[in-house]
């Protein structure tokens, strides 16, 4: 049984998103890339599968769509273990146009189960795994926060309103794994960093698939008000300050 | 002639079975790793005179440390005597040292005191075992077969100083009674003697011929004896000191072969070329073959006497781990494991492991670093560097730690800080300040060169209290008026919580770019508010290439206020009791004790001890990166004992120098409800308060 694992480059969550040319590019300046923690927990999972003999699988492998900058993110990614990487030399434009490269390098190599993350912490788009599966015509869960491997056959634990929904499945399918799927991101050993060094990474050429959506632009929120603080001895500007600046009694 | 072929034959005897017992314990030594380097006899020299033959470290507990200091001593005196019992019992000859005149009569003299003085102590000690109930000699490690060993011992030296006695005072009545001359000055066995009226000559002889065969037979025996049992530190304890690391306690040594890596890996050359076919030995310490010769000689000369776990934090709050289980745990899986090496070579493998069926990774896990059990052991055993080598061995082996640590890994990966809070936060902590704080890039655009670099560190930059420290810090700076500036969003973790939570890799990742960006601005001297970045700036970052003065801010402090420099306008504290907490990184990681009282003495008048203080202080229970995860399975927090011995003392302000003590101090008190009463300060913002 083999695995695709795919992973997202996404800035890391601590970094302050700014953005140029009117507001409709990311402004790469200065970030610090890495895994997509979503998918970082799907690829933990997909690892801690392979380590079980009894579940059957055989190999674990990453998949990302863009371009040689983002090597170092799939590096990371085969130290944590992954056997080996596909990287599918384009800039991701949109979830569409990612999902068909997806669906291409499932069709050519045969995946049995492919993971995606539920969202990719940048653009939070929510769709790739979707879409893959109907470009492969096969079946997609969501929300998947469990996956075991009994007998052969891959049982899903789906996170459904107030409780669990368990569902047998054959392979291929896609899952779109969220939070619990695994406890945390397993970390990369020595002996990983060491051999990642060597490890392949295939790069592919787009095949042709058209973007649905163009970004028009992005717009930051608000950033929060400052903190107010009133002496406790000064309830009475306490009660000024709600009534007059919040206007809420 | 019969007796001295007698006497030549049990010596042989006892040679041929002592150097068998040796030659098997000696064999293991070819299957550890080297360690530091043994230099500076000089050094090493005084230290053994001090803490081996001066017995320093076991008068820290003075009543009991005399005890054990006498019975040291009456060895090294009585030695003289066994070794012309020796001469003797082979040449034939009377007491063949008589030559030496009045030494002879000193160390005879001094020999025959010692011989009471021992044999009391050594009651003292077995009534101990025997009628009390002690806690160190207990624990999940001390078997009886371990109490059994400790009386055995002891009882041997009990008969070979009662022997001793009865030898010299048979000796002195024999030759009294015959009008014989008396070699040697016996001041009790002469009193003894006569008290012994009844007597024959030939009773007297009869007293000195079995007291001198039992008590060199008895020395015999003993001498064989110990190699299997505890008291094996009769022999090894003052070579153990002799070959202590010098260093203070606070380094722990860089992994030349993780160097060896990082480097490849920084080099854009060899960064993706495949790995070398010589691949490096195991990285850390999972079984006996992984540890260092001094590591095996520490648990060789391990005593059982357990003042390390007495004083363990993680011990005394019912955790699992204990320093003297880990050096009896390694002693035992050498003698476990040694023997299939020799006959298979090092890679004998049986299926076990220290780490795993000796040493748990909860025990592991569990270690502050604090340093309390190594700054205790009476014979310079390091017991911290060997937890971190397994800690080692489980992150960069088997790639496993407590979830919470390896998140905090991450974050000083992705975002150069244990906690996610973005590099582009870290001069936070500078707004709203009416002066402004220089920052290094800007001084350098501009050509200048501050004196000192003001290391800020990741606590410093985003925790909410330890920024009023920083800020408070800062203000005194500016107020003396001291060149200096800070890296503001260059600065990055120093690998302090890596380090120590066994990620050397993460760790020297990080050193390397710090010392590269130290080295770009020409920094030579720095200053910081964190003991944590200073220790590792000042003992293991010079290791790596990067040098530099590091002064912790409590040593700047005390020089401005001893130079004149920083004057105190007077302190509103002068009648508030205040105590101090001794950060391990600064005390006994680094032996900073006087600096910060002398800046307290200077804030108030009421300057109060805790019960544990200076080198004997208890830790808060944050170091060795158990500040970023939860403490393991006890019976109480370490944090919380910490607070009831500041609270005990009835102090107002608990004063410290270090954000993770500041933390678990603050956290205590909110845990004990004595937040409204008792306030948490760092000496920075008592003295910024004095200005």
């Amino acid at each position: 049984m083999k695995i695709l694992v795919c992973i997202s480059n996404v800035p890391d969550t601590t970094t302050k998103i700014k953005f140029t040319g009117d507001n409709k590019f990311l402004d790469t300046t200065g970030i610090q890339w890495v895994i997509n923690p979503w998918d970082e927990l799907s690829l933990t999972r997909a690892l801690e599968l392979k380590d079980d003999p009894k579940s059957g699988v055989k190999s674990v492998t990453v998949l990302h769509v863009g371009g040689a900058g983002s090597e170092p993110t799939i590096r990371k990614a085969l130290a944590i273990g992954a056997d080996d990487a596909v990287r599918v030399n384009a800039e991701p434009s949109d979830a569409y146009f990612v999902a068909g490269q997806i669906a291409e390098i499932v069709n050519r190599e045969k995946y049995d189960i492919i993971l995606c993350g539920i969202e990719s912490s940048d653009y939070n788009g929510s769709e790739v795994g979707g879409m893959t599966a109907e470009f492969l015509d096969i079946p997609s869960f969501s929300s998947v926060s469990a996956i075991m491997i009994e007998g052969g056959a891959p049982v899903l634990t789906r996170e459904i309103d107030g409780g669990k929904e368990i569902i047998a499945t054959e392979c291929p399918f896609v899952a779109v794994v969220q939070k619990g799927i695994a406890k945390e991101p397993r970390i990369a050993s020595m002996r990983g960093i060491m051999s990642a060094r060597s490890k392949q990474i295939r790069v592919f050429e787009p095949v042709q698939v058209e973007a649905l959506t163009e970004i028009d632009a992005f717009e930051k929120p608000q950033p929060r008000a400052a903190c107010k603080f009133v002496d406790p001895e000064n309830p009475a500007e306490l009660i000024d300050l709600l009534q007059n600046e919040a206007k809420v009694i | 002639m019969t007796r001295q072929i007698i006497f030549a034959l049990t010596l042989l005897i006892t040679l041929g079975v002592f150097y068998f017992t040796i030659v098997r314990i000696v064999r293991f030594f070819r299957f550890t790793r080297p360690a530091f380097p043994v230099r500076d006899f000089g050094k090493r020299f005084s230290l053994m005179m001090k803490v081996a033959f001066g017995q320093s470290r076991i008068f820290r507990k003075p009543i009991l440390g005399l005890f054990h200091a006498l019975v040291f001593w009456g060895f090294c005196i009585i030695l003289f005597g066994s070794i012309e019992m020796v001469i003797d019992g082979l040449s034939g000859t009377e007491r063949a040292l008589r030559f030496l005149g009045p030494v002879y009569d000193f160390i005879i003299a001094s020999g025959d005191i010692f011989a009471v003085l021992v044999a009391i102590s050594i009651i003292v000690f077995l009534a101990r075992r025997l009628f009390f109930r002690v806690r160190r000699f207990e624990g999940v490690e001390m078997k009886s077969k371990s109490h059994i060993d400790a009386n055995i011992s002891l009882t041997l030296i009990l008969l070979l100083m009662i022997s001793l006695l009865t030898m010299n005072t048979g000796y002195v009545g024999y030759n009294h009674s015959e009008g014989r001359e008396i070699y040697g000055i016996f001041p009790v066995s002469s009193i003894l003697a006569g008290m012994m009226q009844g007597f024959s000559v030939r009773d007297f002889l009869m007293m000195h011929e079995i007291s001198w065969w039992t008590h060199i037979l008895l020395i015999f025996v003993f001498a064989n004896y110990l190699p299997y049992s505890k008291h094996f530190h009769v022999f090894m304890s003052v070579p153990n000191v002799f070959l202590s690391r010098l260093d203070p306690l606070g380094k722990l040594e860089n992994m030349e072969s993780i160097t060896r890596e990082v480097r490849l890996m920084m080099d854009p050359g060899t960064a993706y070329a495949p790995a070398a076919d010589t691949s490096p030995g195991r990285f850390g310490v999972k079984d006996a073959e992984d540890v260092t010769w001094k590591n095996y000689f520490d648990s060789l000369s391990c005593t059982e006497c357990g003042r390390c776990t007495e004083v363990c934090p993680a011990n005394i709050t019912g955790k699992k781990l204990s320093p003297r289980k880990i050096m009896m745990d390694l002693r035992a899986r050498m003698k476990e494991k040694g023997p299939g090496m020799v006959r298979e070579g090092r890679g004998f493998d049986d299926g076990r492991s220290l780490l795993g069926n000796y040493v748990s990774e909860e025990e592991l896990w569990a270690c502050t670093t604090c340093n309390a059990c190594a700054r205790e052991c009476p014979i310079n055993i390091n017991h911290p560097s060997l937890i971190v080598d397994m800690r080692r061995y489980l992150v960069l082996e088997e790639a496993s730690a407590p979830g919470e640590l390896k998140s905090m890994f991450s974050y000083i990966e992705n975002n150069g800080a244990p906690w996610q809070y973005p590099a582009d936060d870290r001069l936070n902590w500078t707004r709203d300040l009416k002066f402004r704080v220089p920052v290094l890039s800007e001084l350098a655009g501009r050509g200048e060169k501050p004196e000192y670099l003001f290391w800020v560190g990741c606590a410093g930059a985003f925790d909410d209290r330890y920024r009023k420290v920083v800020r408070a810090f800062a203000e005194i700076l500016n107020h003396i008026g001291v060149s200096y500036a800070v890296l503001g969003k260059e600065e990055t973790c120093t690998g302090d919580p890596a380090k120590r939570a066994g990620n050397e890799l993460l760790f020297q990742m990080q050193a390397f770019q710090v010392i590269d960006l130290l080295q770009k601005y020409g920094v030579r001297k720095i200053i910081t508010t964190c003991p944590h970045c200073f220790n590792i700036f000042k003992n293991e970052y010079p290791g790596l290439g990067g040098d530099f003065e590091t002064i912790s801010h409590v040593s700047f402090l005390n020089d401005r206020l001893r130079d004149g420099s920083l004057r105190l306008s007077g302190s509103s504290l002068k009648d508030v009791r205040i105590t101090y907490h001794d950060p391990c990184y600064l005390g006994r990681a680094n032996e900073i004790y006087s600096e910060p009282r002398a800046l307290l003495k200077a804030v108030t008048g009421d300057l109060a001890e805790m019960k544990s203080h200076g080198s004997f202080a208890l830790c808060c229970g944050a170091g060795g990166a158990q500040m970023f995860k939860e403490a393991e399975k006890g019976d109480q927090e370490i944090f919380i004992r910490r607070t009831a011995d500041a609270l005990e003392t009835g102090a107002e302000i608990i004063a410290t120098a270090c954000p993770f003590c500041m933390t678990m101090l603050t956290d205590g008190l909110k845990y004990k409800n004595r937040e409204e009463e008792v306030r948490n300060m760092d000496i920075a913002e008592l003295i910024a308060g004095s200005l």
